[in-house]
């Protein structure tokens, strides 16, 4: 295509080195506009094929990001799964503070009842762990709904990581929102670390340790948590 | 110096399952004086407004945490003396050392029972 634009345009360059010096006539601009309009037309047809295969791949790629943002079910998590999980963990806050309520209130009643009438004092007992028995059985119905909790989480767990995988996606850096990077700036200045999982956390045991050392000692332990 | 068992305590905590369990505990062990409070500036206003013995704070709280309490007290000098248990899910090594650096008296973790209570009430005031 190159090697005919060239001629084209050498076309061009002889047709006004000959016409060089004379009147150029209605005839001669028609004559050069005909040679331009062909050089153009090859221009053009190169340009669309090149222009067709880029755009082809970027429908292709279109069509499977519409593939997989469908696979994703957004909608479905955002509307349904999510919020029910929500509700889940909600359910779950108040059974447990529910039982919780319960369990202390038998023992607050127990700790304060008058134990010198052994027989009423037994029949109190007998009663109270009766109702902390029952009260109990939140664990049954709390570990049901964990496990729902958990299968939404493995849902969006399976197709956010189809997502990323089919989108070849790279993580953003930094923080999606201002409110979020506050957040995690607060978190990290107050070293707000919440609770470990076992064998992430230390011990009593160990926080005696550290409490023991001398300042020196714990300074040096500082040092090597930053290095 | 042995434990003066009439002392105000106050505990501080934003769960309220919590301040009544160690509200329990604290009961259990001859403590009668007990105040309650649910995060770091609420405590202050209540420790500027009356004279405790004992602090027994949370460290995860909003708006203000324990160790921001903790280092709020320390600044101050009309509450600096005040002594100040920390009883907290914060288990890493970090949030120990950060406690101490800050001035606290001991450290529990949760979850807790009512012998590591006693026996840390009775190391801070045997100090």
């Amino acid at each position: 295509m190159g090697i005919t634009n060239t001629q084209h345009l050498e076309r061009i360059v002889d047709y006004l080195k000959e016409k060089r010096g004379e009147d150029v006539s209605l005839a001669d601009v028609v004559a050069l506009a005909e040679i331009t309009a062909e050089s153009l037309q090859t221009f053009f047809e190169t340009m669309d094929t090149a222009l067709y295969r880029e755009l082809r791949d970027i429908a292709g790629y279109i069509a499977d990001m519409k593939v997989e943002i469908g696979a994703l079910q957004a909608n479905e998590l955002k509307n349904s799964r999510i919020p029910a999980a929500g509700q889940e963990l909600g359910a779950i806050v108040q059974a447990t503070e529910k039982a919780t309520n319960t369990i202390m209130e038998c023992a607050e009643e127990l700790m304060a009842a008058d134990a010198s009438d052994a027989a009423a004092y037994k029949a109190l007992v007998d009663e109270k762990m009766l109702i902390i028995f029952e009260a109990c059985s939140f664990q049954d119905i709390t570990g049901q709904r964990i496990a729902k909790v958990v299968e939404t989480l493995q849902h969006i767990e399976a197709r956010v990581s189809r997502f990323a995988t089919a989108m070849r996606a790279k993580d953003m850096t930094g923080y999606f929102t201002e409110q979020e990077k506050a957040r995690a700036a607060r978190r990290e200045k107050l070293l707000l670390n919440g609770p470990q999982l076992e064998g992430e956390a230390i011990g009593q045991n160990d926080v005696d340790s550290l409490l023991s050392q001398d300042n020196d000692s714990a300074q040096s332990d500082i040092d090597r948590l930053f290095s | 110096m042995s434990v003066d068992m009439s002392m105000p305590i106050l505990v501080v905590d934003d769960y309220n399952t919590m301040i009544r369990i160690i509200r329990n505990l604290l009961k259990q062990l001859g403590f009668e004086d007990i105040d309650d409070a649910s995060d770091g500036s609420a405590a202050l206003t209540k420790m500027r407004e009356k004279k405790y013995g004992l602090v027994i704070s949370d460290w995860n709280m909003e708006p203000m945490t324990g160790y921001e309490l903790l280092k709020e007290v320390r600044a101050d000098p009309s509450l600096s003396k005040t002594p100040f248990i920390m009883v907290t899910a914060e288990s890493k090594t970090e949030n120990v050392i950060a406690a101490k650096k800050a001035g606290v008296n001991n450290y529990i973790v949760k979850p807790f029972n009512a012998q590591t209570l006693k026996t840390k009430i009775d190391a801070v005031f045997a100090e």
